[in-house]
């Protein structure tokens, strides 16, 4: 079967991630896709989620911060704002993140007034917290 | 003769002074290892930026009025006769000293770049890849001359026929069509002191730069930009080649000329894509982000070649003070020689008389 090649770059931490796979699922900023190889060129910017990258008959998953995703026939490059594997990601620090994001975002809910609380960073925020633990197979309770 | 004493202290002075370039040494080659791993690291995640953007943008002509980062040079030209507007640069340099040419090699880049005036003497040199500046420049010159700032030098009567003046860097007029922000002390205080009119200075993150500072001189950069009041934004840092080499380079950050993206080298680059969820909105979310990215790019380059060359600097002091300490022990042992030689000559003598 044919695969494509994934690459995975971050501004600090290089490549991450760069090998042949079978497809991958990412969440864009107009939803869900599916690319499999030979996909038509795209680029498209990627919400904070964790993503589903298939290769060796196993789905494993990626947790990547935002960022940019093009897509070439025998390539998909992405240039995440932050991306970590599951064995890199600090499972306190995320749950911690989490905690305080969700938190901010109560607060905010209580008295949207309160300015002081960047509504949009905190929801990122959340939503890569979210994207580490679900990486790393942990209950969000 | 020379006094032993003072030969002594000498050496002496000489021998601190190689002692703390040494350190200087040691400490700039272990900064330079850090700065240099985190260029490397980087350098894959800018270069695919600058693919992508080099392939959207050769699709983008015709798209101008979409975005508020891309236009042609006609248009250019048109914003020109509006008003007049000024140019935005970003200089790059070091907040210390003691890095041999460093600081002076791109502050006379920046001062060449800044002070074009599209006169013969600047034609010569050779124009960086990425320097639309000079083609912005000339695309507005005729305006420009007409224009009502630059045109109002007290001598502007006299010189009717001869519309273009050399501009010198300390003409009051030309300083006031020109906005810089800074990043380093170096750099500052270089362009305070010419009476240039600095926006926002950065000072103290010269050497171990964050993406974070990066990404507040970008949106200061675009908040400029949409103002109206630019025309055209350049970047001057120095490009780390080697440890050996490192080069001023020049990149004009905004706005995009779409000219300048459909050449003949890009035309296998165009090969039309799919935008999720369209060319606009990815575009406007991706370039803000690509400045950022340059931005931090460019520090990273500046901070190894600063480091490359104090550490250059400091062994080639350490390696003079070392042959200096040489000279002087030489010179000192001469000097004692011939004082005992004197003294015995005189015992000799001495007993000669007694005879």
């Amino acid at each position: 079967m044919a695969t494509i090649k994934l690459e995975l770059v971050t501004p600090e931490g290089g490549k991450v991630f760069g090998q042949d796979i079978d497809m991958l699922i990412v969440r864009s900023t107009a939803g869900e896709l599916g690319i499999l190889p030979k996909h038509a060129r795209l680029l498209t910017e990627l919400l904070p989620h964790a993503m589903r990258v298939k290769f060796e008959g196993a789905e494993h998953l990626v947790a990547v911060g935002g960022g940019f995703m093009e897509v070439t026939p025998d390539k998909i490059t992405i240039l995440a704002d932050s991306a970590e594997l599951p064995e890199k990601i600090d499972v306190d620090r995320a749950k911690s993140a989490y905690k305080r994001a969700e938190d901010r975002i109560n607060a905010y809910k209580n008295s949207p007034k309160d300015s002081e609380i960047d509504i949009k960073r905190a929801e990122a925020a959340l939503a890569r917290a979210k994207a580490r633990l679900l990486v790393k197979n942990i209950p969000i309770n | 003769m020379a006094n032993l004493q003072n030969i002594r202290r000498r050496i002496k002075s000489v021998r601190n002074i190689q002692k703390i370039t040494s350190a200087m040494d040691m400490i700039a080659r272990s900064r330079f290892n850090a700065a240099r791993d985190s260029l490397i690291a980087y350098l894959p995640y800018l270069d695919k930026t600058r693919e992508i953007i080099r392939r959207v943008m050769s699709q983008m002509k015709g798209l101008e009025d979409e975005s508020p980062f891309l236009c042609t040079r006609q248009q250019m030209q048109e914003f020109q006769e509006q008003e007049d507007r000024k140019f935005l640069f970003l200089v790059i340099a070091s907040d210390k000293g003691l890095a041999g040419a460093y600081s002076s090699n791109v502050l006379k880049d920046a001062h060449e770049t800044i002070e074009y005036d599209g006169s013969e003497d600047d034609v010569s040199k050779p124009v960086k890849e990425e320097n639309y500046h000079i083609k912005n420049f000339d695309a507005v010159k005729s305006v420009k001359a007409a224009g009502a700032v630059r045109s109002s030098r007290s001598n502007a009567a006299a010189n009717v026929a001869n519309k273009e003046v050399k501009r010198e860097y300390h003409d009051a007029d030309y300083i006031q069509g020109v906005e810089l922000i800074t990043v380093g002390r170096k750099a500052t205080s270089h362009f305070k002191q010419r009476g240039y009119n600095i926006i926002k200075s950065y000072n103290g993150i010269s050497e171990r730069p964050t993406y974070h500072y990066a990404k507040e001189i970008a949106d200061l950069i675009i908040e400029r930009f949409m103002s109206g009041e630019i025309l055209d934004v350049t970047m001057i840092y120095t490009r780390f080649v080697s440890t050996m080499t490192c080069e001023p380079d020049d990149v004009t950050l905004l706005p995009i000329v779409t000219d300048d993206y459909v050449s003949a080298e890009n035309l296998d680059l165009r090969e039309s894509y799919i935008y999720e969820p369209d060319v606009v909105s990815v575009l406007n979310n991706f370039l803000p982000r690509r400045l950022a990215t340059r931005i931090y790019g460019a520090m990273l380059h500046a901070a190894a070649s600063e480091l490359s060359s104090r550490m250059n600097a400091m062994s080639n002091a350490t390696d003079n003070a070392q042959e200096l300490i040489g000279k002087l022990n030489l010179y000192y042992n001469k000097v004692r020689q011939a004082g005992i030689t004197n003294e015995i000559n005189e015992i000799v003598s001495g007993a000669e008389a007694l005879k």
